[in-house]
């Protein structure tokens, strides 16, 4: 409190951010504007404001001009708020002195074509921030010590290669994975593309190193069920379901042959069988086999069956094994779930699941490997003899709005080509038809693997079928599509068909990102926290992406990222420490009246009521930053630093200080809704400029006060926009955010009032669009609204928003 | 693995099951139907004809689903069934 | 022609396409493999490439013969990877060329289809549509039937004449496709038809308002100019062994019998009074045996053409309120989209995701039907979701009248068993002949697709014919 006593001294910064900001926004007009705001001593505008000139610019001018608080208006916070207040801090200059108005990802991308308004807009967010800066206080960051251990959740190729290299480097790591054995899809495929090295050639050492590796504990048909904690501090719950078979196996598999149980064998695509007792396959780590039971004869704890007990010469099956929940604790998390294959049975004019030939791009895998159930003959499987024409079917269920997926694959252009040369390696005499859309052969060494196959005559026509129609006596397939560079209709007739189906997120994808707190783009994978700067964090600190389960990618890709993902947990790790942001509440006890409202939201249990002391007691290292106790305390005697009741009060007054009966005022929660908001931004895509967002950690910080005030000072409408229910980045906390609306409806419905101005959006970080269309209807919404309705909202809330 | 596995593995006729030979001694079943309660994949069911003993004695549905677990013979109390594997003369 | 003002990029494309519909096309193709009028036009219509000329030369696009020649039989939508709505798309596009004078290519396009087939005017009432363009349907039908006249006579000055009796069973659009292009060889050809009178379904179920019979009756009497030997009320396996025919010295036969079997529903109550099978209620409509509907309420259970066909009539028969009832949601809705909204603006009330369990009745008649609500569960093997019901969810509807129209197949009972059927029991032929498994005899239409559309059994009877041309050929 004593900064407030001194003299504020605001220095102002507006971004050209080259065109990207002066195209649409008239900067030297805002500067001029911000200069004119009350403790600005002075704004400047500036090409670059994030160029070392820039920070040197900023710097010089908080020594010279004796500065005390700095705004910068240009891109959004998200991306270079730590930039700045780094420059704040050389300069001496506590960093939470800092204030930055997104004038780029908010203003000038999405008003393009409406120069004069993105420039009033501007001056607008600028006010709000030097209104907000004016009330900043210095705050100090806790320290908090990070565990220097990992957990890996998926051991495909991508969780293979984080495990060793953070192993390699010193640290524990801990690596689950939910089937029986790790090697995940690369371990299913025959060759690799480009190179066609042979695929578990070269994972299986790797495979056995993790098994062996003293740094990493390997937990097989294992699943995370539960993670608490925050960056450096995970608490993890792995439940590790019984194999039935202990560690004393050999895995010689005299078991498996006495077993009377068959069933499909996943691994293989259901095209061989394995046994109720049984190794998915021969190279599998660990290798210790594992009785399903689900198929098992043994149920209920009734022994029905002792057939692999006698058979068993090492004793190593024991029946009684009971699920086990592991506790761990660890600093980072790297999730590596990988992909699944997209179901091509729901496209039925390709008759997969009908017709015996035709086959997916997993499935042939599985036949050309010489490991495989038809011991590495491509056969067609309705008699077993080899085809003579060949016919690959590109993109099915990718690149299609129908299906969902709209994306491309990466991997199945590349896939065919390697399939097409692998059959003309053993079958020269095979024919070969490829049925494209595009070939994206865009890779190192990509380009020549497909002048191969086309050299050695693997034909490309580029048209996809419209239909397949198998002939019932022969099981020939019949292909009915158009050449498009032709501009001719074909019909032609193939022995064997292989669908090159796309790579799609995992179907439990969800779990994982709800236990994470991780967002998932539209495609449903799940985002990086930048496109391009940070493409391996997820959003959530501490956690970090390796391989498909970002995006689908290839192997060289997977383990790419994969010691990408590895280094930056590595980073962290070895830092042994971080800064946890200086958002947390601060308890005034004097208001404190015991009422114990805040300790029923806060969702980390970080406040709890001590009943001696008739208050209550922060846990600050336990409170996740969501600011929700501070939004439900009735007596105002919870503070959340850097996010105060003043300083968000102060932002919305600086909003509806004119024309306020044409605004509208919009909450944001920093982890979806305002990135949403930065999306349709960096996406372009345009909406009425009338809004004005103001950013909250979560949207449970949001007080019904804000939005009474926003009203009382004649607001046309007020947004409160948070991530969807159950995907809270603060747990629950958006639950709050519901129930207050809701009662801030009835209260207008109670009053006479449209609860239509008082909108509540649930938005991913991804659904740009989204935003953007919310904001076209409330424009629309905005324009029907009366002078009297405005100035009924004015006398009603009156009181309570105190304006 | 959420893949659809419809086909009829490739390997399924090479695969040997055992080949079951069932004996119920009829007359000494005293027609508490334990062997058909456990049968863990139902091979057993209970016939309409009447025993020496005045109860209904089980019958075979399917021979060729016995996997020779025995436990039909283990939970019977009173010895009546038993099962061997056929010993193949002409390659069945 | 009057001279336009050059049309503008943005303004045409603002018009002919609403960005609803503004999916991506990646060009795969699909749509033009899957189009009756690119295979009856081969040179002359492509979809694709129609529509990628409505992007990069759009004056070309609205100018050309090819606009004007989709005939809205949905495939391409079905099966395109982006769900385009094309026939939307070209219709968006046709507004505008209309608006804009450019009327002489539709004229261009009629000359075109009828060189290329038969029943001009039944396809120009079912399925070209001229009027939801804003062309006068009556000038239009006229100056068909002109240029149907010239065609034929010039056609018949230079007939050829090939050898072989063909039969064709099955007076549809199929047959009578089948029986003119022979014709038109010089073959002779008998069309077998088992109701009274020639047309199947178009005579049969098609509601008149949407064919007028005069306009059917005119084509078929053209067919007969040919040579084409019509004989009605005769049903092959009832009347007279399928085999037989060819003791009779027919060379070649084709099948178009249709799809005219109504699937049925198992639940209780189906056969109380007052519930009919669509097929057997349009037909009544049509052949003047006028079921009584006035005044009452009517609940059609099903989602597909013959479903709004049934609702639309029994609203025009006077009914009070007329519900569909469909057990999937609107996107997997089997008909023509248009129909269905325009049934709408009629007054129809339709209901997604409800199952019917039961109708119960009172002294024998129907009195209600009890449904269920429908979740949709994941994709089946017919590429849509899998219905299943919400357990709790029953509510009843009173009803006087409930129509089933839950699907159709064929009856294909007579036929010998060397002709093989598909899983779905419809015909198996090979796609590039139409032969079925049995030599010399071909086969297409309702009955080798299923439930379908006039233009696609025109097309099947098109490709059939010239395969049968060929096969008469070989014989000599
Ligand atoms: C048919 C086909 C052919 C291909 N051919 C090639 C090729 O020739 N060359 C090439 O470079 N790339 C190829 N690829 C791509 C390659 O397979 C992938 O790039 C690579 O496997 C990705 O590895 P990953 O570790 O990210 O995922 P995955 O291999 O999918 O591994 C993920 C692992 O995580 C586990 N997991 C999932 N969810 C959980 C959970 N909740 N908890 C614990 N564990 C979980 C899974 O069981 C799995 O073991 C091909 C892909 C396909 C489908
Ligand atoms: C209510 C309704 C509305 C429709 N509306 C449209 C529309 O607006 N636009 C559109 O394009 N399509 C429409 N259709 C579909 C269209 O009518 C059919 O796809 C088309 O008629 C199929 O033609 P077809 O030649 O295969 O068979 P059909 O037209 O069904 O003809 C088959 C004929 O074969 C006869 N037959 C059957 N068995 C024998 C036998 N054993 N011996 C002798 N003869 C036999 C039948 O009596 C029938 O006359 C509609 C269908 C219905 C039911
Ligand atoms: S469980 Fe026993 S019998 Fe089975 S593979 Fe292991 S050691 Fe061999
Ligand atoms: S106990 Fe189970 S796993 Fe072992 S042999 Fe019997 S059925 Fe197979
Ligand atoms: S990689 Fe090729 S086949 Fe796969 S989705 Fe992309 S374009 Fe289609
Ligand atoms: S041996 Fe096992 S499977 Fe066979 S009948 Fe007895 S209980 Fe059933
Ligand atoms: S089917 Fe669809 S995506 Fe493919 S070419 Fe046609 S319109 Fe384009
Ligand atoms: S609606 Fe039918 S006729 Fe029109 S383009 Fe599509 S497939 Fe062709």
């Amino acid at each position: 409190m004593e900064m407030a006593k001194q003299e504020i001294r605001i220095g102002v910064y507006v971004c050209h951010c080259g065109l990207n900001i002066a195209g649409s926004v008239d900067c030297e007009e805002v500067a001029k504007f911000a200069a004119s705001l009350p403790n600005v001593v002075l704004a400047k505008d500036y090409r670059y404001t994030c160029s070392d000139q820039g920070q040197e610019l900023i710097k010089k001018d908080i020594r010279e001009n004796r500065l005390n608080r700095v705004v910068v208006a240009s891109c959004t916070p998200r991306l270079h708020e730590p930039t700045f207040r780094k420059v704040c801090e050389e300069a001496g200059l506590n960093k939470y002195l800092f204030e930055m108005a997104n004038i780029r990802e908010q203003c000038s991308w999405v008003h393009l074509h409406d120069r004069e308004a993105a420039t009033e807009k501007a001056k607008d967010l600028v006010k709000m921030a030097v209104a907000k800066a004016a009330l900043l206080a210095p705050a100090e960051e806790i320290e908090v010590p990070i565990i220097r251990k990992a957990l890996v959740i998926g051991g495909g190729v991508a969780g293979i290669q984080v495990a060793l290299d953070l192993a390699d480097t010193g640290y524990k790591v801990y690596l689950v994975e939910k089937q029986p054995s790790i090697g995940g899809m690369m371990a299913r495929i025959d060759k690799t593309f480009p190179t066609m090295d042979c695929s578990i050639c070269i994972l299986a050492p790797k495979m056995s190193d993790v098994g062996h590796h003293p740094n990493i504990e390997l937990l097989a048909n294992s699943e995370v069920i539960d993670v608490k904690g925050y960056i450096g501090n995970f608490h993890v719950k792995v439940l590790k379901k019984p194999r039935y078979v202990k560690e004393d196996c050999t895995a010689c598999g005299d078991c498996s042959k006495v077993c009377p149980i068959t069933a499909p064998n996943e691994f293989d695509a259901g095209l061989a069988l394995r046994h109720a007792i049984y190794t998915p396959f021969a190279q599998a780590v660990p290798s210790t086999y594992i009785i399903d039971m689900n198929l098992c004869l043994n149920k209920d704890e009734i022994m029905v069956c002792d057939k692999c007990i006698k058979a068993c010469e090492r004793q190593a099956i024991d029946f009684t094994m009971k699920p086990e929940t592991v506790e761990l604790e660890v600093g980072t998390i790297i999730v590596a779930t990988g992909t699944d294959v997209f179901d091509p049975s729901t496209l039925p004019n390709y008759g997969y699941g009908k017709y015996l030939n035709v086959i997916t791009s997993l499935e042939f895998e599985r036949l050309i490997n010489a490991g495989g159930p038809s011991g590495g003959r491509l056969i067609r499987p309705s008699d077993m003899k080899i085809p003579k024409r060949v016919a690959f079917i590109q993109c099915v269920g990718s690149r299609s709005n129908k299906s969902g997926r709209t994306y491309c694959s990466n991997v199945c252009c590349m896939n065919t080509i390697k399939d097409s040369l692998l059959i003309k390696e053993h079958w020269p005499e095979t024919e070969i038809y490829v049925f494209y859309v595009d070939i994206r052969a865009y890779g190192k060494g990509f380009e020549d693997l497909y002048k191969r196959a086309k050299n050695e005559r693997a034909i490309f026509i580029r048209g996809l079928p419209a239909e397949i129609i198998e002939d019932p006596k022969t099981r020939n397939l019949w292909l009915i599509g158009e050449n498009t560079l032709l501009k001719e209709p074909y019909k032609l007739n193939f022995d064997l068909v292989i669908l090159s189906v796309g790579l799609e997120p995992r179907k439990d994808s969800e779990i994982i990102q709800r236990l994470l707190t991780l967002s998932r783009t539209q495609d449903g994978f799940f985002m990086e926290a930048h496109p391009k700067l940070r493409p391996v964090d997820a959003a959530t600190g501490g956690i970090f992406f390796a391989g498909c389960a970002e995006a689908p990618k290839d192997i060289k890709d997977s383990v790419t990222q994969a010691s990408a993902a590895a280094a930056r947990a590595g980073i962290l790790m070895a830092k042994g420490k971080v800064t946890v942001e200086a958002i947390t509440p601060v308890l005034d006890v004097e208001k404190c009246k015991a009422c114990g409202l805040c300790t029923k939201v806060c969702p980390y249990n970080a406040i709890t009521l001590n009943k001696e002391l008739k208050r209550v007691e922060i846990v600050e290292a336990a409170c996740g930053g969501c600011g929700t106790c501070a939004a439900e305390c009735p007596s105002d005697a919870l503070t959340q630093s850097h996010f105060t009741d003043e300083q968000i009060m102060a932002q919305i007054d600086a909003v509806t200080e004119h024309d306020a009966e044409k605004k509208i005022v919009a909450f944001c929660c920093n982890w979806c809704a305002y990135a949403g908001a930065d999306f349709a931004g960096v996406s372009r895509m345009q909406y009425p400029p009338n809004v004005r967002i103001i950013r909250t950690m979560c949207s449970g910080r949001v007080a019904p006060k804000f939005v009474e005030r926003a009203f009382a000072r004649g607001a046309a409408a007020v947004l409160v926009a948070g991530c969807h229910p159950g995907d809270c980045h603060y747990i629950n906390a958006n639950y709050q955010t519901q129930k207050r609306v809701e009662r801030l409806w009835r209260k207008m419905e109670q009053n006479g009032l449209d609860k239509e101005r008082l909108q509540l959006l649930w938005v991913t970080a991804a659904e740009g669009e989204r935003f953007a269309s919310k904001i076209r209807e409330m424009q629309k919404l905005i324009e029907k609204v009366t002078m009297e309705e405005i100035e009924l909202a004015k006398r009603v809330f009156a009181k309570a928003g105190g304006a | 693995m959420p893949e659809r596995h419809w086909r009829t593995p490739l390997d399924a006729e090479k695969a040997v099951r055992p080949k079951a030979e069932i004996h119920i001694i009829k007359d000494q079943c005293k027609g508490c139907g334990f062997c058909i309660q456990y049968c863990p994949k139902k091979v057993l069911e209970e016939s309409d004809e009447i025993n020496a003993r005045g109860v209904h004695p089980p019958r075979v549905v399917d021979e060729k689903e016995c996997i020779i677990c025995s436990f039909c013979t283990a939970v019977c109390p009173d010895f009546a069934i038993f099962v061997k594997e056929k010993q193949c003369k002409d390659g069945c | 022609m009057n001279t336009v003002k050059a049309i503008t990029y943005k303004e045409a494309l603002a018009e002919c396409v609403d960005a609803e519909k503004l999916k991506f096309c990646f060009e795969c193709g699909i749509c033009t493999a899957s189009c009756p009028m690119a295979e009856l036009l081969e040179r002359e219509y492509n979809p694709r490439n129609l529509l990628e000329k409505l992007f990069i030369d759009t004056e070309r696009a609205l100018t050309s013969d090819e606009l004007w020649l989709c005939a809205w039989c949905y495939r391409c939508y079905r099966r395109c990877p982006q769900a385009l709505k094309l026939p939307e798309i070209f219709l968006h596009a046709r507004r505008f060329a209309v608006k804009h004078g450019y009327t002489q290519p539709f004229k261009n396009a009629v000359k075109k289809f009828v060189k290329a087939s038969p029943l001009p005017l039944v396809a120009i009432l079912t399925c070209f549509h001229p009027e939801r363009a804003g062309l006068d349907l009556n000038t239009v039908l006229n100056e068909t039937e002109q240029l149907r006249m010239e065609f034929l006579s010039e056609k018949k000055e230079k007939m050829e004449f090939i050898k072989g009796k063909v039969a064709v069973i099955g007076s549809g659009p199929a047959g009578l496709t089948v029986a003119h292009e022979l014709a038109l060889k010089g073959c002779e050809v008998t069309v077998f038809e088992a109701l009274p009178e020639p047309g199947g379904m178009l005579r049969k179920c098609l509601p008149s308002y949407r064919l007028p019979r005069e306009f059917l009756d005119k084509d078929i009497k053209a067919l007969e100019t040919l040579g084409v030997k019509i004989k009605t009320g005769i049903a092959v396996g009832r009347d007279f062994d399928f085999n037989s025919l060819w003791d009779e010295g027919y060379k070649a036969i084709f099948i178009g019998v249709g799809a005219h079997k109504g699937r049925e529903l198992k639940i209780q109550g189906t056969k109380l009074d007052g519930v009919f099978h669509a097929l057997d209620f349009l037909r009544m409509v049509n052949s003047g045996e006028k079921p009584n509907v006035e005044g009452k309420k009517v609940v059609v259970i099903g989602g597909g053409n013959v479903a709004v066909d049934s609702a639309r009539i029994a609203l025009r028969l006077g009914a009070n309120e007329v519900s569909i009832l469909y057990r999937r949601s609107i996107d997997e809705m089997p008909a023509n989209p248009w129909e269905v909204k325009e049934a709408e603006d009629e007054g129809v009330k339709v209901e997604f995701l409800v199952s019917p369990k039961r109708i119960s009745g009172k002294d024998g008649k129907v009195a209600a039907v009890e449904f269920v609500r429908i979740q949709l569960g994941e994709f089946d093997a017919t590429g849509r979701r899998k219905p299943i019901p919400i357990e709790g969810s029953e509510f009843v509807k009173e009803a006087d009248m409930v129509i089933f129209a839950i699907g159709e197949a064929p009856d294909l009972q007579f036929l010998p068993k060397e002709i093989e059927l598909t899983e779905d029991g419809t015909i198996w032929v090979n796609p590039l002949t139409m032969e079925t498994t049995l030599k010399g005899v071909f086969a297409g239409g309702d009955a080798v697709t299923g439930p379908a559309t006039i233009i696609e059994a025109i097309r099947a009877g098109k490709i059939a014919a010239a395969s049968i041309e060929y096969y008469l050929r070989l014989l000599g």
